[in-house]
């Protein structure tokens, strides 16, 4: 059977089905749905880090822009959630288009500046000038839209849809194509390949990713401060789950949400510096001895890994 | 008597500069379809930034190129190759974590100027490469890399090709193959520019060299008569590659 | 108010610079992002504030004992973590990620060995010290009050901390230019290849200057106090991006970079504080994307970093 259809049976499939069914069994919904919103932002990143090898190391300035342009419709043209949402997702990618100047810079260059323009956009958006408009500092507070269950199953089809996606890539010329662009540009531009389109689509994409999540995050919780949505601890846990399970793959980022956020819900919360000292030593030792995650040993063990 | 035919690619006063350095300076030259124009001359005389600049690498400073009475200067490469240009790396660049399959097949993919794309198999089979076909192109040693690399280039259908240094790191049995696929395409009708140091697979594969040094050409014209040439000897002296 | 924000400027400018230094010795002789470079910052802080805490030691001395401890910190640091990073792949990159780890490492063990509390130093401190230094070429007590300069009043300590700055940055400037060790090290920073290649011992020069690198963050974090306001152990992020800001402005791999980078980022950073305070602290992420985006070498334009 094709891989790609193999690939659907074996990973989305279950995942989906076990996130459908959980609530039902498991009573802390707001865990699952936080489970659900970390795998989506993580293989989102894992599109643009795994398969370009750029690190957007504000990344969360989408998420929040998701948030902010869900929110800003249903406040101020009182849309239903399921129109606003797309509209998050357009306002993430808006701010892609804005930030596309920036892959003329290589390497860290490009990940410190996208981390000043998400900072940039975080005091834009908090800014108490703005309050009219975004309600500056004070946080957004969406009324007549609450709806966790709808909310809950709209995350679950973005996450499908981004798995979906991922699958996409692992096995399409596209995808190749972008992990020729990480690995040679110049070669790959004598392969014919447009670098610069298709890097940008990948980023457009890795973006919307992002913007669909921090809306439907917006519309689970329906409270929150600007901190909330552009908390750089987004950012940061969706790298190292993303580095801990294995860029460029499907399987990668899942198990490395699986399993970190697991811990992380399971003792970090209580002792949080415990599970700072925990992960920043995971990633040193990540970078130092196994830079490919989980999926690479795996790979080395002669598995093919989705 | 017919008029002699378009040149396919046309070079005139090609300038290239790094800082203050000029490493092509008002470089002239023709290359007409099914010929093997040679490309010969010292280190540092400009032979890879020339087929850099004719590649796309690099924006050309000044002078034009015309491919096929299309100017292209300053075009960027993945046009160059969908209008029909590839070239090979002097050090191989295949994609290293793709199979030998996939770095044709991207190629092929993304870079056909024919209505019908080749045959990712059929091209690896005349490289003698079938046997690697599924392995990473990182697994292969530096010889069947260059046959990658001269793979990815024929995938796009390319009317000009510039080699750069293929024969380095070649046994002769490696050479000989080498040697009759390269006349091979030129009997096709592709153009071909080859960059070498080795002069005896020059003098077997080419009908007409250039000799360049210091970013201009100094010589245009056959092998033999070359050697004769005291400017070209003057350059070359001390050059052990020299047949 | 026009001449206050201009020497106001000035003096953090000077600060600032301090901060920037150490990371771009390191960015220019490794190629490496030390994104823990305001961790090591907030740690001289600590170490400044706990000296002065348990043995009333001021400032001055501080400075220097900070800058010995870090320095000597960084050399085995160098050698436990950076050979091995640069044989990868994607150096840069990796190493990025690497001091991210490294940084949220020393934030956690801060956080658990002191609290989140925030610290402060009374900033006479500095002032008693800046007054100890003067009295003792004047010749008789000094005033340890706000110093008056070109007709306007500031915090001794930010004087002091602005003159230390410069001073260091001196230090620096002759360690590059005037001694050996900063010659071969101009050299790394040049051609890492060439410099292997004559023989150089690439290592040795990139240890040393690791260890400059985390010394001087440690020392400019002695000054934080005063200039930044009370320290906590997670203060370290904001600091590595203004230091980012400050050596991206001012163009990679030279000290007099950093320094003019440093004090354009403290005259801006003020008059935004005077005029649009609001939005002042919109700032440094403008003026860092701007600048990589308009001229990414810097203002005295070297080595672009071009994707």
């Amino acid at each position: 059977m094709p891989r790609i259809v193999r690939h659907v049976l074996l990973i989305l499939l279950p995942v989906v089905a076990a996130f459908a069914i959980l609530p039902s069994v498991y009573g802390n919904q707001l865990l699952l749905f936080n489970f659900m919103i970390f795998m989506t932002l993580t293989q989102g990143l894992n599109i643009i880090y795994g398969f370009t090898g750029y690190l957007p190391f504000g990344y969360v300035g989408f998420f929040g822009a998701g948030a902010y342009g869900f929110s800003l419709m249903v406040i101020h043209l009182h849309a239903p959630p399921l129109i606003a949402l797309p509209v998050g997702g357009g306002a993430a990618v808006a701010l892609a288009v804005l930030l596309t100047p920036l892959f003329r810079l290589s390497g860290a260059y490009f990940s410190i500046a996208n981390l000043a323009a998400a900072l940039a956009v975080f005091q834009v958006v908090s800014n108490p000038n703005l309050e009219s408009i975004t309600k500056g500092p004070y946080g957004i507070s969406l009324s007549g839209v609450f709806d966790p269950t709808l909310a809950y199953g709209t995350a679950l089809a973005v996450l499908a849809a981004t798995i979906g996606l991922v699958i996409y890539l692992r096995n399409s010329h596209f995808g190749m194509a972008l992990k020729a662009i990480r690995e040679d540009p110049i070669s790959a531009g004598m392969a014919g390949i447009n670098v610069v389109r298709e890097r940008v689509i990948a980023w457009l994409l890795s973006a919307l990713v992002a913007g669909l999540a921090g809306g439907v995050f917006a519309w689970y919780v329906s409270v929150f401060y600007p901190e909330t949505v552009f908390s750089v601890e987004f950012t940061i846990f969706a790298i190292v789950f993303a580095l801990f399970g294995g860029n460029a793959t499907v399987i990668g980022p899942i198990l490395g949400v699986i399993i970190l956020y697991g811990i992380y819900n399971a003792v970090g919360i209580s002792t949080p510096q415990y599970f700072q000292l925990l992960y920043g030593a995971l990633i040193m030792g990540l970078v130092m001895f196994l830079p490919n995650g989980l999926a690479s040993l795996l790979q080395r063990w002669g598995i093919d890994v989705p | 008597m017919s008029p002699e035919p378009a040149p396919l690619l046309a070079v005139d006063g090609l300038v290239k500069r790094f800082g203050g350095f000029r490493a092509l300076d008002a470089l002239s030259f023709r290359v007409g379809a099914g010929e093997i124009l040679g490309l010969v001359g010292p280190n540092g005389s400009g032979k890879t930034t020339c087929i850099n600049v004719v590649s796309g690498l690099y924006r050309p400073d000044g002078g034009t190129i015309h491919f096929e009475g299309r100017s292209i200067g300053g075009l960027a490469s993945h046009r160059l190759v969908h209008m029909g240009i590839n070239r090979t790396f002097q050090v191989p660049r295949p994609f290293l974590t793709l199979t030998a399959r996939e770095n044709v097949e991207i190629a092929i993919a993304y870079g056909a100027s024919r209505e019908r794309p080749g045959d990712a198999q059929t091209l690896l089979s005349s490289l003698e490469l079938a046997a690697f076909a599924d392995q990473p192109a990182g697994q292969l040693n530096s010889a069947h890399q260059k046959m990658l690399d001269l793979a990815r280039a024929l995938a796009t259908g390319p009317r000009l090709l510039l080699v750069d240094e293929l024969a380095a790191g070649l046994n002769p049995a490696e050479l000989e193959r080498v040697a009759i696929k390269l006349k091979e395409l030129a009997r096709s009708g592709i153009a071909l520019l080859v960059v070498e140091h080795l002069m005896g697979f020059i003098d077997q594969i080419t009908d007409r060299i250039i000799v360049m040094n210091a970013g201009k050409e100094i010589f245009e014209g056959r092998l033999a008569d070359a050697s004769r040439n005291p400017q070209v000897v003057e350059v070359f002296l001390g050059d052990e590659n020299a047949a | 108010m026009f001449t206050y924000s201009l020497l106001a400027g000035l003096l953090f400018g000077l600060y600032f610079s301090l901060i920037g230094l150490g990371l771009n010795l390191v960015f220019g002789v490794m190629r490496i992002v030390n994104l823990a470079h305001g961790d090591f910052l907030m740690l001289g802080a600590f170490l400044a504030f706990w000296l002065f805490t348990l043995f009333a030691l001021n400032p001055v001395p501080a400075i220097v004992i900070a800058f010995l401890v870090f320095a000597s910190v960084g050399l085995p640091l160098y050698y436990l973590l950076v050979p091995r990073l640069l044989r990868a792949k994607d150096p840069e990159m990796l190493s990025f990620i690497l001091f991210f780890g490294l940084s949220q490492v020393i934030e956690a063990v801060t956080t658990i060995a002191f609290g989140t509390s925030e610290r402060s130093i009374p900033g006479d401190q500095l002032g008693h010290a800046v007054a100890a230094v003067a009295g003792f070429f004047a010749g008789h007590k000094v005033d340890t009050g706000p110093v008056e300069l070109l007709g306007q009043t500031f915090p001794a300590s930010w004087v002091a901390s602005g003159v230390a700055s410069g001073c260091a940055v001196l230090l620096v400037y002759v360690y590059l230019y005037r001694t050996r060790l900063g010659y071969l090290t101009r050299a790394v920073m040049d051609n890492r290849e060439e410099a292997i290649a004559t023989g150089i011992n690439v290592h040795r020069v990139s240890a040393v200057a690791f260890g400059i690198g985390l010394g001087l963050a440690a020392a400019a974090g002695v000054f934080a106090p005063f200039m930044l306001g009370s320290i906590t152990p997670a203060m370290g992020g904001e600091v590595t991006v203004t230091a980012f800001a400050v050596i991206v402005i001012g163009s990679l791999g030279n000290p007099l970079g950093t320094v003019l980078g440093g004090i354009v980022y403290g005259i801006s950073y003020m008059f935004m504080q005077s005029y649009y305070s609001s939005w002042a602290n919109l700032l440094p992420y403008v003026l860092l994307i701007a600048i990589l985006l308009v001229r990414p070498s810097g203002l005295l334009g070297r080595r672009v970093r071009r994707a």
